[in-house]
């Protein structure tokens, strides 16, 4: 059985080993040294075969599968400290429909990425290895603030390993557990997201799996699209597959417990993808980001994909009424259960997004609130020489009195609204916050000024007609501006009323 | 009986790809808990791999045909995810005085594999018979009888058989670890 012999010696070998085996040590001792007493070759040969023999224990007689099941495990984890090529594992991260995520260290340039170890049957064959490696490479081509950063596709003892930026944060899904969104939080949202989208789509890169599980908001507030063109490699569809039939996609490896809640039709029914399946998948996550409920969500994963392929979503006006409607359109127009009725890409749905916030809040809208609340400060100073004018004409405690009041108050209301008018120039963020807490102070001001001035009218009403009625008049025109104007402009500025 | 003239080889050549996909598919289930409670046994994988396959119209002549060119692929798929997982390097670590001890009580199963994979190349050239009954018996777990069967001989045949290639291979295997 060893190198050197024979054939011949080879056979004879196993024939007096197997003739031996069952022998007890002394007797099969003897019987090989009569048997091949002629071949010194052999007769050691056999010997030590059967002192193996005797030693072997339970040396194979538990099948790997019993005695290393960890082995059929697709995807065990690495510890820290493990090392995957240059890279060496700190921790791990999470876990996912591709596999395992870890924390890890790249030894030749001291950064830490992300290491996205692969599950192995996504890559059963060399097909889908090689579609694999097309797609990173033109993942790891996206070079956009939002979109995360693909370092490399590393490829280490048959293993695929994809290294990326790290995003610190939190994602979508998370940000949906708290409380509800307000209209300019979810039109900002889905605008920024739309807009990495439409950069991906124009390098000719389609996500194929957006979810809410998918986008980060970093610390400093701005989102970021995880695992570009890499998930959802169907093994299904990436090569000659007799079994797809007998595995449905849906229960197909690589698909998060089996979610098909951000499937377009197309992709349920395993047709062609295309960046209008991702508008698709944009719609059903601005839809549930805005409105906190899913729309086509069903009790189980099949019940969401019959929906989707068959039920219309309730429309987005309905459920949240206050969201601008170039908003609701937009998701509307996405959650098209044809491909061609939907947005042709992420880009289109950026000029929609633009119309809509330029209609909800843009230049030309505050530049009306904006000249409303000069008018209006105006209107005071009018008012204050007014109430001066009729204490020249009329001098009474009454009207020195009014005149003080009045005075003060317009000068306080006039510097308010002028505040406004600088934080709408100046600094935007902090608008809506300023407004709401002068819009009292406000709203009074210009009630103790119609006040003033009506009692102006009053006490000068006998003395001198016309300086009464233009009193008069200036009263009812700050309280109409205050009543019926300024709502009205605030709400075509800002969406709301405050 | 040389590899090339083998039916079963040649056959194994080509639909190896075809039973290696389908192993590991049904494996990758069983871990993701679609099976809860049930232990994966190499048996109940090569099974289930045969009732898919010959049902997808495969053209299997016969499961004992199909048996080898199964355990011939969990022989791969193993031993090449058992090198993936750095067995190698944890093989080579293991104390050299206590290996054979420890062979015998089975415990370095998952870091012996690729240094049994070679082992059993080199038998292979001996005798490829006694290689397809390791791959049989230990890699796709078949019973002394199914094994038999598989290979068309008495089971007392085959396990005076098995007896030998046992003891050659853990005779390679204790001392390939002194070199």
């Amino acid at each position: 059985m060893t190198a050197g012999m024979t054939t011949e010696q080879q056979r004879r070998v196993a024939r007096l080993f197997e003739a031996a085996v069952d022998l007890d040590p002394p007797r099969a001792a003897s019987f090989i040294a009569t048997e091949a007493a002629d071949d010194a070759v052999v007769r050691n040969e056999v010997l030590s075969l059967l002192a193996s023999h005797s030693r072997a224990g339970a040396f194979l007689q538990q099948p790997i599968g019993d005695a290393a099941p960890e082995l059929f495990d697709d995807d065990l984890a690495l510890a820290p400290g493990a090392s995957v090529g240059p890279y060496v594992i700190v921790r791990e991260l999470g876990r996912g429909g591709m596999g395992r995520v870890y924390l890890a260290t790249d030894s030749r340039l001291g950064r830490t990425v992300a290491l996205k170890a692969l599950a192995p049957d996504l890559l059963r064959d060399r097909t889908q290895r090689e579609r694999l490696r097309r797609e990173a490479r033109a993942a790891a081509s996206l070079s956009h603030p939002g979109i995360c950063t693909v370092y490399a596709l590393e490829e280490v003892d048959g293993e695929l390993y994809i290294a990326t930026e790290v995003v610190d944060g939190h994602t979508l899904r998370d940000e949906m557990a708290s409380a509800k969104r307000r209209s300019r939080d979810v039109l900002a949202t889905a605008l920024e997201l739309a807009t990495a989208l439409a950069a991906a789509h124009a390098a000719g890169v389609v996500h194929r799996d957006l979810k809410p599980e998918n986008v980060m908001r970093t610390r400093d507030g701005r989102l970021k699209i995880l695992d570009f063109g890499l998930a959802r490699i169907d093994p299904a569809r990436s090569g000659p597959d007799v079994f797809a039939a007998a595995a449905p996609p849906i229960t197909h490896a690589g698909v998060v417990a089996g979610t098909p809640a951000y499937m377009a039709p197309e992709q349920i029914e395993g047709g062609r993808v295309d960046a209008r399946t991702d508008v698709f998948a944009f719609g059903v996550l601005v839809y549930e980001y805005a409105s906190g409920v899913h729309p086509f969500g069903g009790a189980s994963p099949l019940a969401t994909a019959a929906r989707v392929l068959e039920h219309d979503a309730q429309p987005l006006a309905v459920r949240c009424p206050d969201l601008p409607d170039g908003l609701s359109e937009v998701v509307t127009r996405c959650l098209q259960k044809r491909a061609a009725d939907r947005f042709g890409s992420a880009a289109e749905i950026v000029g929609a997004l633009k119309a809509t916030g330029d209609a909800m809040g843009g230049a030309p809208s505050t530049r009306w609130w904006r000249m409303h609340q000069l008018v209006v400060a105006v209107l005071y100073l009018a008012a204050a020489v007014l109430a001066w004018q009729i204490k020249e004409w009329v001098e009474t405690p009454l009207t020195v009195a009014i005149f003080i009041v009045l005075g003060g108050v317009a000068t306080v209301g006039a510097v308010l609204r002028g505040h406004l008018v600088f934080t709408d120039r100046m600094n935007r963020p902090r608008l809506t916050e300023e407004r709401h807490r002068t819009r009292r102070g406000i709203v009074l001001i210009d009630f103790v000024l119609a006040a003033m001035l009506m009692l102006d009218a009053i006490a000068t009403g006998g003395v001198r007609a016309l300086p009464a009625v233009f009193a008069l008049s200036l009263a009812v025109g700050v309280s109409l501006a205050s009543v019926v104007l300024e709502p009205a402009t605030t709400r075509a500025a800002f969406g709301d009323e405050a | 009986m040389t590899g090339d003239d083998d039916p079963t080889r040649r056959d194994a050549e080509r639909l190896a790809p075809l039973v290696y996909d389908e192993l590991r598919r049904i494996a990758a289930h069983f871990i993701r808990g679609e099976r809860p409670g049930q232990t994966l046994q190499a048996t109940a994988l090569v099974h289930e791999a045969y009732l898919r396959l010959a049902t997808a119209g495969t053209p299997w002549h016969d499961k004992r045909h199909f048996v080898g060119i199964a355990a011939r692929a969990m022989r791969q798929i193993l031993v090449e995810r058992a090198r993936a997982r750095g067995a190698r390097k944890r093989w080579a670590g293991l104390d050299r005085v206590t290996l054979t001890d420890a062979l015998a009580v089975a415990a370095p199963d998952a870091a012996m594999l690729p240094a049994l994979d070679e082992a059993l190349t080199r038998l292979e050239a001996i005798d490829p018979e006694q290689a397809r009954l390791v791959e049989l018996r230990y890699f796709a777990g078949l019973s002394i009888e199914e094994a038999a069967e598989a290979l068309s001989m008495s089971p007392a045949t085959l396990k005076r058989r098995w007896a030998l290639a046992r003891a050659w291979l853990f005779r390679e295997l204790s001392q390939s670890s002194l070199e």
